[in-house]
């Protein structure tokens, strides 16, 4: 049993807020839940959309089909005729907005011209209530705890003071007396589980994330689809000693933090693609300078300003190959909440340990969606690693960077006594002086490259979702999941699964092999045009991926439109 | 060494240097053959500088050594012999790069910074180079970049004294974006620009500071472009603490560095610094016949207007402190949460989630 709810309508009319409202209405009643939002890249107008789908089974992403539609605007049912059929429910304002339903009575979609607006500007003198509104009459159609609602809606505003309350839970009786007389109830929800989980964005789990990977020094510039990070993190300094900067590029968000991470704080930057091309210089620096950094990049759709409110998984080849020189670095490709939260929270530790550069490699489809995910521990430790010992030895013998075998040297910070030293852009000896020698040259590569055998062990492995054999095996990265383990849910038993790559670099490759040699057939799925998965499978592997199904229009994709192209595969 | 040697371009960058030391040469005390070496050329080197320098290098004296450190005992102090690492520079002999050396020294010396708690952040050219001349806490950044490291680390660990060395094309060129917003947030570092106006270490183009109409390599027919004015950009961007030295005056350039250092908030210097291989234009000579002392001229340093004015004179070039803001707040003060300690010393070995989540649930 699970609903499926939709608003649309104009940018400005609060469409964000009000999905956001329902879902957490949702999640307590202890459901499962994902909202999808679309919109262009405007500020006030242009077509926006929030769409909710909640159920008490697990739920990863969206789907076409809508059960309840508020459309705020005309164009709200007009570009949605698709997701609509007699099974749904259109809760509108048509006498209001001066238009006719009856020429979508083709749908079969059963229409409710309701007075939205008015109840809003009855109640509170003014029309933006009017999506407390819509959500108590979608609360009641779908059946679902009015005072769960409430409480959702007190919460929302009492940051804005109680007369605020007061009058949308004035919008909010009068809205739900009036469905209960109007309004008819489809698929009730008349469970109620305790709820354990939280409703965020991918965002939102970077960010806090962070915060329980002990982040200290934040510096970023903001960019679609990751501005959402410096949002979550700066409002929580105070809170935790944590200092975040708007600073003046990407250039300097880069260099802030690496800067920050020398003197031994957790640090971190965050941007689009488009941003963290910017940042592909000081990744160079990070490396050959073995500072710990993390950094979160969200892929829209290039190349240059693209896409900017929508979709993709272009860059990972981007990723894997951004800074001169040869850097070595972990790339981790989370796709769910949880799995942005956790990673973010490892890649703070692999950084710090093995003092290398951690990628956390997502895209706007997870990060922009809000997803539940089980409540985080309420206390994380974070224990220091890898840095020099204290007192450092008083006969200045100390060396920075220091040869060793796993690849890594332990650090002295600046205030440090005995541990000076030069930390260099420019290849350097084991104290950090600038060198052309030959062989210090290749020692030193040589060692920086050791790290990524010192840190394999520790990576997330690959994930295996599904059955253990299957017809066909999916195969994927990041965000890409979430719609796959949609697709194994919703096939027959025993004819998909899955493998997910949590991190791309450096690569799984026995785990791999070790899948691989199991599956009937390979298939992947990837948001770009070239596969640029299947061309680093082929790279470390050998093994050719045959069949791929790829998606570069913008969009995420769909498990419906999946399954179609999966069903003409096996025949 | 022969100075004919010296003076090939290879050696303005690090083709001369002498490479790795095997790795505990840096704590003999004997002298080894390559320290002998070194040794030599630093006296012919120091011969050069003295017959192209005609001004005494000697220290200044004026003002009592500041004490910033707390607690004394338990330091060492930067002194003259901390300050030597195992390479001396490689800059061409007469290059303004040593005088701004040991100015930057005798400044270092005098404040009494224990030794431990002094960033250098080098930007890329031949100032940058002093990197490797220097035994400091150093961090040689890339190029046009040094400005955001330092703000950074500044902000991260407020205990730290943290002093960007880097050039005119570096900062006012590559990274000027950089050196504005550092102003306008008043961080808390002392940005000392060696002013050749030329690009020396790429052995000879035009700068952001080189007059317009200038022929150099990569302008054959005259830089297109009228040279930036640094100060009265500082002056726009509200730097609180803006002044100008003379690669050729030690003592007063030993004095502004000092004063910049001391200052709470952003300090700027620009320093005249001649490149003697690359700009035949900007040397000692027309630097001595031209500059004056704004303080020795009862110029008052307190008023931002009467500093602008100054900064289009050309006929004469003022030296000094321009402008001052006796009320500065540095970046990390305004931070509420660095009011007790420093970012560094803040813990994250228990981190508590309540307040993250609160939004989400």
């Amino acid at each position: 049993m699970s609903l499926h709810w939709k608003v649309a309508g104009r940018a400005g009319e609060g469409i964000d807020v009000t999905g956001m409202m329902f879902g957490k209405t949702c999640l307590r009643h202890g459901m499962n839940v994902f909202g999808y939002r679309e919109y262009p890249s405007l500020i006030r107008g242009g077509h926006n959309t929030n769409q909710i789908h909640a159920s008490f089974e697990p739920v990863t992403c969206q789907q076409k089909h809508i059960d309840l539609l508020v459309a705020l605007n005309e164009e709200s049912i007009s570009l949605h005729l698709d997701e609509i059929d007699e099974k749904s429910v259109v809760l509108c304002e048509a006498t209001q907005d001066g238009y006719d339903v009856s020429k979508y009575a083709s749908t079969g979609a059963k229409f409710f011209d309701v007075p939205m607006t008015n109840i809003s500007r009855e109640e509170t003198g003014h029309f933006l209530s009017q999506n407390v509104v819509s959500l108590a009459m979608s609360v009641w159609i779908l059946g679902l705890d009015i005072e769960i609602f409430r409480q959702v809606v007190t919460d929302q505003f009492k940051e804005k003071g109680d007369k605020i309350v007061e009058m949308n839970l004035r919008a909010l009786d009068h809205a739900y007396t009036y469905a209960k007389e109007k309004l008819p109830q489809i698929k009730p929800i008349a469970e109620k589980r305790p709820n354990t989980q939280i409703f965020l964005s991918g965002n939102n789990a970077v960010a806090i994330g962070a915060v329980a990977g002990g982040v200290q020094y934040f510096a970023a510039y903001p960019m679609t689809p990751a501005s959402e990070i410096l949002h979550t993190l700066a409002s929580l300094q105070g809170k935790y000693p944590l200092v975040v900067k708007h600073v003046e590029d990407e250039i300097s968000a880069m260099n802030q933090a690496i800067g920050a991470a020398y003197t031994g704080v957790r640090a971190m930057t965050s941007s689009a693609t488009g941003g963290y091309a910017l940042m592909v210089e000081a990744t160079s620096l990070a490396a050959v300078m073995e500072t710990p950094l993390v950094v979160a990049v969200g892929q829209r759709p290039g190349p240059a300003t693209g896409l900017p409110t929508w979709t993709c998984q272009s860059d990972l080849q981007f990723i894997l190959h951004a800074g001169h020189g040869e850097v070595p670095k972990v790339v981790l490709t989370p796709g769910s909440a949880q799995e942005h939260f956790e990673l973010t929270r490892l890649a703070f530790y692999l950084a710090e340990r093995y003092h290398l550069i951690v990628f956390v490699l997502s895209d706007k489809f997870s990060l922009e969606s809000y997803m539940s995910m089980p409540q985080p521990q309420l206390k994380y430790e974070n224990e220091r690693y890898s840095f020099a010992q204290d007192p450092l030895p008083e006969d200045d013998s100390y060396r920075r960077f220091e040869i060793t075998e796993e690849g890594y040297s332990p650090r002295s910070v600046p205030g440090q006594a005995h541990g000076l030293s030069i930390t260099n852009s420019y290849e350097h000896d084991e104290f950090g002086y600038a060198t052309e020698d030959a062989e210090m040259t290749k020692q030193m590569n040589e060692k920086r490259q050791r790290k990524l055998v010192s840190v394999k062990p520790e990576l997330p492995p690959l994930e295996l979702i599904g059955p253990e054999q299957a017809e066909l095996t999916l195969v994927c990265w990041g965000s890409t999941r979430l719609v796959l383990e949609d697709v194994v849910r919703r096939m027959p038993e025993g004819v998909v699964n899955v493998i997910h790559f949590p991190c791309v670099w450096p690569f799984p490759t026995e785990g791999f092999f070790q899948y691989a040699q199991h599956a009937e057939k390979l298939i992947c799925v990837e948001g770009n045009a070239t596969g640029q998965l299947q061309q680093l499978i082929r790279q470390e592997t050998g093994i050719q991926i045959h069949h791929h199904i790829h998606r570069y229009d913008g969009r995420p994709f769909y498990a419906e439109e999946i399954i179609k192209e999966l069903e003409e595969l096996r025949e | 060494m022969s100075i004919k040697r010296l003076l090939t371009p290879a050696l303005i960058g690090k083709g001369q240097m002498p490479t790795i030391f095997s790795s505990d040469q840096h704590q003999q005390k004997t002298v080894t053959p390559a320290q002998d070496w070194q040794k030599a050329e630093r006296t012919e080197m120091n011969e050069v500088a003295a017959a192209t320098l005609p001004d005494n290098s000697a220290p200044a004296t004026d003002s009592p050594p500041v004490v910033i450190d707390p607690k004394p005992e338990k330091h060492a102090y930067i002194n003259r012999a901390s300050l030597e690492s195992p390479y001396f520079p490689t800059w061409c002999p007469g290059c303004g790069n040593f005088g701004v050396w040991t100015a930057l020294k005798n400044a270092l010396v005098e404040l009494q910074i224990p030794e431990q708690e002094l960033v250098i952040v080098y930007g890329v050219g031949c100032s940058g180079n002093m990197a490797d001349f220097n035994r400091v806490y150093g961090f040689h950044a890339l190029h046009g970049r040094a400005i955001s490291n330092a703000v950074a680390i500044k902000a991260a660990n407020h205990r730290l004294k943290v002093i960007v060395v880097a050039g005119d094309g570096d900062t006012y060129g590559e990274g000027l974006n950089h050196f504005i917003s550092a102003m306008r947030g008043n961080h808390d570092i002392t940005l000392l620009v060696h002013d050749n106006q030329v690009y020396g270490l790429t052995t000879g183009q035009t700068a952001p500071t080189t007059d317009k109409g200038t022929k150099t390599k990569s302008t054959p027919f005259g830089s297109p472009e009228v040279p930036i004015n640094p100060i009265g950009m500082a002056l726009t961007a509200d730097a609180t603490f803006i002044a100008r030295g003379f690669a050729g005056n030690i003592r007063h350039l030993t004095e502004m560095i000092k004063r910049a250092i001391l200052h709470p908030g952003f300090s700027l210097v620009d320093m005249f610094q001649p490149c003697f291989t690359f700009n035949k234009v900007n040397t000692y000579h027309y630097f001595r016949e031209r500059i004056y002392d704004l303080q020795q001229n009862e110029f008052e340093a307190n008023h931002k207007v009467l500093a602008w004015e100054k900064t289009f004179d050309h006929e004469k070039l003022p030296i000094g402190i321009f402008y001052e803001d006796p009320y500065s707040v540095p970046f990390h003060a305004s931070l509420s949460q660095l009011e007790e300690k420093p970012l560094t010393e803040l813990s994250i070995a228990e981190v508590d989630m309540t307040e993250a989540i609160a939004p989400y649930v």
